[in-house]
């Protein structure tokens, strides 16, 4: 068996949080492909998540009132070995990345 | 309202066999799933956004059902998915819009005869009756012309374009049926507060073109009415004007709530009794299908969608040199020069 | 929800300094423009019940009536024609395009009546119009929701172009631009509307004074990058960037996209002696062409370097698999400024 986190996605155009308004499963639970999971509110609409696979319900992230940022882990099942990660993720908010570094000889003049 | 002469309308087609009837309800049950999956996709954040048509199944698979692909051409807006998946269209390639993959989709819109996903309110409606105006211009080969079927809503119908189309088809006697579908809102903004005078259909009358108002909840009732228009059309009579009486049932897009502009109350009493099920109705009545049958569609449906969603999960990006490759037909240096820079300095070499 | 003026309270009833996001600050700046200004007037699509598809304008109708906020049928011609006779009229239109790409339709208004209207008619029937408009791209959105309209509106003669950057600046300039008599198209970065920042809502810039020029983000002494809207918060990540590598980079908020602010841009360029310009939008023709254009006119002797651009390419704005690889990314901003530290005069 293997872990699969469910990332929150981006419910609107370019929202970047949501607030779990109720949970409709619980850890220990066993789910099936889109059955309800969770009520959130974004500042746009309520919305309930249905569920991206099958699977039971290891973890729960953040309670009635929590704010949830777009594309940290709100979910995580444990599925079989051969149906992880076939689960589409949302780009996340991450720490500046680069490649290139920057060289000169800075001449006071 | 029906404006439209009978005389010189008699399509070819005769009433709809058991036999289509079963294909509309298959087709219907289709698009049904599909669209209420992409809703879920979008909350599994399978695809960034969704335009549903919940309640608009009867007027679009109707619609286009009237098509032939053969010497048609069709114009979609961005919630034509029925009439797409009606007409053949690849749905991976069609959904691909939706998954912010390409901005068209991906399907081959010559080959397929359904124009690309249309973004702007309105958009393409004068392209239909350039296309049209082409047939007249080229001379129908049998006597028969190919004819533009174009797509907009009761929001669009206020745009100014929408308004020059109608005349320019008209004055030119272009074979194009503008086929609106009136589903009572523009994101929040209800016909009333949108549609001077409550009907489009009405406004036919103001260019000399004929006019059907149908209940586009009715799928019987569309086919016929866009049969009737096309053959009208095909004929070299000119436009005609189609208005599809029908309701958003869902929101606007995947990042709207309709529950800022109205209430269950109103939905429920706007969106009367549910296309879908208004047919399965009629079939049993009829006794042109029973329970097996209906069991044996959604099974169809489900498997299809699966299908779909496989498809549309499995799709990655597209080469970033596309930007580049498909601006032009002839490239020029400058832009070549970009693309160089862009492949050097970026990751995705 | 707490995004609306409904629930923040009544303007001026709270401390100067409030963290808000930029849907809320803008929010915020109309209320306040409805309360002082009898004359101003909103609408647009879905502006008044739905309160806009960015809650922009969220519980404005429900505070100030149906006849302050409205929705208009679906036409952006029409919007921007009907703010023409309302400001004949002696009103002052608030006008929203719902996004940047539904301005097209618009142009016709916009280019041959909004910016001439004062011209043609003597200075008689002045245009205070602000024209708002969610602009720019980077939040995978579907065709034409993700444009970048600053040059050619800039272009324009007659017509005002500003863009701003975070919650404090989008509040105090959407409140200047709102109590101007001249047109101004108000490019919202929508990429940029939830974010977070510290608003101080009694004073636009350190030492007062009318926000009407640009606005120095981070000193540097040895390269000055200049932006405008969703790109100031990236050059000033890269700023940070380069900081590591010993690179002092000023960042420059444009923000009045025209008139530019040719004397804070030569001020700047004249202590760093090295400039890059970023914008999102295509290269060719775009204002990076105008702003190096200004640099080289007033620190010609001065500079070490031509100035550079990094910009979005002269290709259709992309769909969002392709976005991360049009907009400039840290990495072209960072290749841009290595260009001009290792320039050498031939």
């Amino acid at each position: 068996m293997a872990e699969l986190s469910f990332p929150l996605p981006d419910l609107g155009e370019g929202l970047i949080e949501a607030t779990v308004l109720e949970w409709l499963v619980a850890p220990g639970d066993q789910v099936e492909r889109n059955q309800p999971l969770v009520e959130v509110e974004t500042t746009k609409s309520a919305v309930e998540l249905p569920s991206p696979q099958a699977g039971k319900v290891v973890r729960i992230h953040g309670g009635p009132g929590d704010r949830i940022n777009v594309g940290e882990p709100l979910i995580v099942f444990e599925v079989p070995d051969n149906t992880a990660g076939i689960v589409g993720t949302v780009p996340t908010e991450e720490a500046p990345k680069r490649r290139v570094r920057l060289s000169a000889v800075l001449d006071e003049d | 309202m029906d404006t439209l002469p009978l005389a010189a309308s008699g399509g070819d087609a005769g009433p709809l066999s058991a036999a289509e009837l079963r294909r509309l309800y298959s087709l219907m049950v289709a698009v049904r799933h599909l669209d209420t999956s992409a809703i879920a996709w979008q909350r599994q954040g399978i695809i960034p956004g969704y335009a549903p048509e919940l309640g608009q199944e009867a007027a679009q698979v109707g619609s286009g059902y009237a098509v032939d692909t053969t010497r048609d051409f069709v114009f979609p807006t961005y919630r034509e998915m029925g009439v797409a998946r009606t007409m053949g269209v690849d749905m991976v390639g069609y959904m691909s819009t939706h998954k912010a993959t390409w901005h068209g989709g991906l399907y081959d819109p010559a080959a397929s005869r359904l124009a690309p996903i249309q973004a702007v309110v309105g958009g393409s409606v004068l392209h239909a009756v350039g296309w049209a105006h082409g047939q007249t211009l080229a001379g129908p080969a049998d006597g028969k012309l190919g004819v533009a079927l174009t797509y907009f809503g009761d929001g669009a119908s206020s745009q100014g374009d929408v308004h020059e189309a109608m005349n320019f088809a008209a004055v030119m006697k272009a074979p194009v049926v503008f086929f609106v579908q009136n589903n009572g809102w523009a994101i929040s903004v209800p016909t009333e507060r949108q549609v001077a005078g409550g009907s489009v259909a009405a406004r036919a009358a103001g260019y000399g073109m004929p006019a059907l108002q149908v209940d586009g909840d009715d799928v019987v009732a569309v086919v016929d009415a866009t049969r009737r228009a096309f053959a009208h059309a095909r004929a070299g009579h000119g436009p005609v004007l189609i208005e599809a009486m029908t309701y958003r049932r869902g929101p606007h897009s995947t990042s709207d709530d309709p529950g800022r502009y109205r209430s269950l109350d109103e939905e429920r009493d706007g969106a009367g009794v549910d296309p879908l099920e208004r047919l399965r109705q009629r079939l049993l009545a009829d006794g042109i299908a029973d329970e097996a049958f209906f069991a044996e569609a959604l099974v169809a449906a489900k498997a299809e969608e699966e299908q779909i969603r496989t498809g549309i999960q499995a799709l990655g990006p597209r080469p970033g040199a596309e930007m580049f490759d498909l601006v032009f037909q002839e490239t020029t240096p400058a832009l070549q020069a970009q693309a160089a820079h862009w492949r050097e300095e970026s990751e995705h070499v | 929800m707490s995004n609306s003026i409904l629930e923040s309270g009544t303007p001026g009833t709270e401390a100067a300094a409030t963290v808000m996001s930029m849907q809320q600050a803008l929010n915020r700046a109309l209320d306040e423009v409805l309360a002082e200004n009898p004359k101003t007037v909103i609408f647009g699509e879905d502006c008044g019940r739905l309160g806009g598809v960015f809650r922009i304008t969220d519980g404005l109708q429900a505070k100030h009536g149906t006849q302050r906020v409205f929705d208009t049928p679906l036409a952006e011609s029409g919007i921007l024609g009907m703010s023409v006779g309302l400001a004949m009229a002696g009103f002052h239109p608030i006008p929203e395009v719902q996004f940047d790409g539904f301005a097209y339709p618009a142009v016709n208004q916009i280019v041959c009546q909004i910016a001439r209207m004062n011209y043609r008619s003597r200075g008689t029937l002045p245009m205070p119009i602000t024209l708002r408009v969610p602009s720019f791209g980077g939040i995978r959105a579907p065709e034409h929701h993700g444009e970048s309209l600053e040059a050619l509106f800039a272009h324009v003669p007659g017509l005002k172009v500003v863009s701003p950057s975070n919650p404090h600046e989008a509040y105090h300039l959407l409140k200047y631009a709102a109590t101007r008599p001249d047109p101004v198209i108000f490019m919202e970065p929508k990429s940029r509307y939830w974010q977070k920042g510290e608003v101080d809502t009694d004073s636009a810039d350190a030492g007062g004074g009318a926000p009407t020029g640009a606005k120095v983000m981070r000193e540097g002494r040895h390269l000055t990058l200049v932006a405008w809207g969703a790109m100031v918060a990236r050059c000033l990540q890269v700023a940070e960037l380069a900081a590591e590598d010993g690179i002092e980079i000023e960042v420059l908020d444009l923000r009045w996209l025209k008139p530019i602010d040719a004397a804070s841009l030569a001020a700047s360029v004249r202590k760093t002696r090295r400039a890059v310009v970023v914008h999102e939008a295509p290269l060719t023709s775009g204002l990076g062409a105008e702003v190096a254009q200004l640099i080289t006119q007033a620190c010609f002797s001065t500079l070490k370097a031509p100035v550079e651009r990094v910009t979005g390419f002269d290709v259709p704005y992309p769909s969002g698999d392709l976005e991360d690889e049009y907009i400039p990314n840290i990495d072209r901003i960072l290749f841009g400024i290595q260009r001009v530290l290792e320039y050498k005069r031939g």
